[in-house]
């Protein structure tokens, strides 16, 4: 009986200790909604638990800034951001899969090296190349546009590589079959092999697109007019225009976070998968 | 036979276009760079002189050892990483142990401490900033008040700044290092458990005995990378200190941005970003040692 008491005690305290850590744990993100749905009122008084609700602040700053361009807004920015991110990550899936098809399925000369250098590309951090990358995106004129916040993240080794292991365990016969029936190598690639894959696609698309969405020291270096901007750097500029409106400022940071949390809601196993696959990057 | 040559000649053909996409992005955006950035860090390439640039040797590397800019910037990031990666690793493996057994409400708690792993850094950061504000109406004021205590320039205080910046840093990953811990706990297979209760383990003993040595590859893992990730913090610091007060938190990246970037020093921070590269290939390289091949595909 004594061992059963000591079980309970211990379950007892193991939720006190959950609940406190998980309540902190929230507690900027409930602190940051909060203050979103208040009236602004300065620095005085935010609390908590909002005393009154309003979505004032929501629409003021989907509208906002208006500052130097009637036109560009947060919601301009929030559009720059899906472009972008639906941009990187639907070019990195093709020219990925297609790389790794070929290192997986094709036997030619240099695939050995090939497969090296894709993983060699794992071994580079991206600070260190981030002088030349700028230098070379600005030679080709595509500094403040966002097609300069594309073209350097089309591909990666990573996905190569995930992408050859993907299709290396498809086994051969399905290939065979249908080149004896006499589809040609991109056929065999888009409509056979790839609806094979469909685990590894998703994956690497959640990857992408989470990190494409939440990408920042490339866009600080790259874009200057708030009209280009992704909405993650545009709140960093707001952060200065509004330090005393923090209704307003808060309200922008829902925005730019409610994409991603929704679609982790959605697709909680994929996103599970698609960040421990990241731990294969080390 | 000719037959064979020319299906030979087509496969490659065919292969290398495949692979010419993502493969000339590479080539334009990491192998010229990574080449590039180490001619650079032997010129005086500015881009306030237009691109114009002058092989000066070692002259840059020579100066970054007398900047005591960059040798304070190279201190703060160590003292950054020995505050963060310990604190995180920790947090993550206790509450792995205690969210890996079933029951009513775990889902939950998981969720909760996964939610600050996703959310954007530039997000997480800007709420920090205003929990953290020196106002004495501040969230984090208000908690000290609670207690009595006064106000505190979290983010301010040269003292505290960086232990600040650590904090969130670790509010912001441990729930990753949580989900690869509970991960590898699936591995271990539940007969090794039945087998030390027959022995009379009670729960610690079994921690101490089976887990934690079972856990070694991925604690060894998540300590390596957590290290070179902390090795190149730079976001949060940019939003919610600004390397400051004085330099207090100016990191190895902060630094490469203010030369590079700012001052538009390119040719000595590219000397910077060799120094990084440097210390993170020694990194990487301990890693691929103390893990062999099998654990890391």
């Amino acid at each position: 009986m004594g061992m059963r008491k000591k079980r309970i005690t211990w379950l007892i305290l193991k939720y006190i200790l959950l609940s406190v850590v998980s309540f902190f744990t929230l507690l900027p993100m409930i602190w940051m909604i909060s203050t979103s749905l208040e009236p602004d009122k300065g620095l005085e008084s935010y609390s908590l638990i909002p005393k009154e609700i309003t979505f004032s602040n929501y629409s003021e700053a989907w509208n906002y800034p208006k500052l130097y361009d009637e036109d560009v807004t947060l919601g301009t920015m929030f559009k720059n951001s899906v472009i972008v991110s639906s941009v990187i990550t639907l070019l990195s899936l093709l020219f990925d899969s297609m790389a790794g098809y070929a290192l997986a399925r094709k036997n030619f000369p240099g695939r050995t090296l090939m497969f090296w250098l894709a993983l060699s590309t794992l071994m580079v951090p991206f600070y260190v190349v981030v002088i030349p990358m700028y230098i070379i995106t600005m030679k080709l004129g595509l500094l403040n546009t966002l097609t300069g916040l594309i073209v350097p993240f089309v591909s990666s080794g990573f996905g190569v590589f995930l992408f050859r292991q993907a299709f290396i365990s498809i086994p051969l016969e399905l290939e065979e079959a249908a080149r004896i029936d006499g589809a040609g190598d991109f056929y065999i690639y888009w409509k056979i092999m790839l609806p094979l894959i469909k685990p590894t696609i998703a994956t690497m698309a959640i990857f992408k697109i989470l990190w494409s969405w939440n990408m920042f020291f490339w866009p600080l270096l790259v874009i200057q007019d708030y009209s280009k901007m992704p909405i993650n750097l545009g709140l960093t500029m707001f952060r200065g225009q509004f330090v005393t409106r923090w209704g307003l400022l808060t309200a922008g940071m829902v925005i730019a976070t409610i994409p991603i949390i929704v679609m982790f809601l959605v697709l909680q196993k994929w996103f599970i998968r698609g960040l421990t696959a990241g731990a294969l990057k080390g | 036979m000719k037959k064979r040559m020319k299906k030979k000649l087509k496969d490659t053909v065919i292969s290398y276009l495949f692979c010419f996409p993502a493969y000339s992005a590479f080539a334009v955006f990491i192998f010229i760079p990574i080449i590039w950035a180490f001619v650079l860090s032997f010129t005086d390439y500015s881009l306030l002189t237009f691109g114009e640039s002058n092989f000066v040797g070692f002259d840059n590397y020579i100066r970054l050892f007398k900047d005591p800019v960059f040798l304070k910037s190279l201190l703060n990031t160590l003292y950054y990483s020995v505050l963060y990666v310990p604190t995180t690793l920790i947090i993550g493996f206790i509450f792995a142990l205690m969210l890996n057994d079933d029951f009513p409400g775990r889902n939950f708690f998981r969720l909760a401490m996964f939610i600050p792993v996703i959310i954007s850094m530039v997000v997480a950061s800007i709420v920090w900033m205003l929990i953290l504000s020196a106002h004495p109406t501040s969230l984090a004021n208000r908690f000290l008040s609670l207690f009595g205590m006064p106000p505190q320039g979290w983010l301010s205080n040269p003292k505290l700044a960086m232990i600040s910046v650590a904090v969130v840093m670790v509010w912001k990953s441990f729930g990753y290092k949580m989900l690869l811990y509970l991960a590898a706990m699936q591995n271990i297979p539940q007969e090794l458990y039945e087998a030390a209760e027959i022995d009379g383990a009670t729960g610690w003993k079994k921690t101490i005995h089976i887990t934690i040595p079972l856990l070694k590859p991925t604690t060894f893992f998540l300590l390596v990378t957590s290290v070179i990730d902390s090795f190149q913090i730079f976001t949060p610091i940019y939003i919610m200190t600004g390397g400051g007060p004085g330099y207090a938190t100016t990191t190895i990246v902060n630094y490469l941005y203010q030369k590079g970037f700012q001052e538009f020093e390119m040719g000595y921070a590219s000397a910077i970003s060799y120094i990084l590269f440097l210390i993170l290939l020694v990194l990487t390289f301990i890693q691929k040692k103390g893990f062999g091949k099998e654990e890391l595909y």
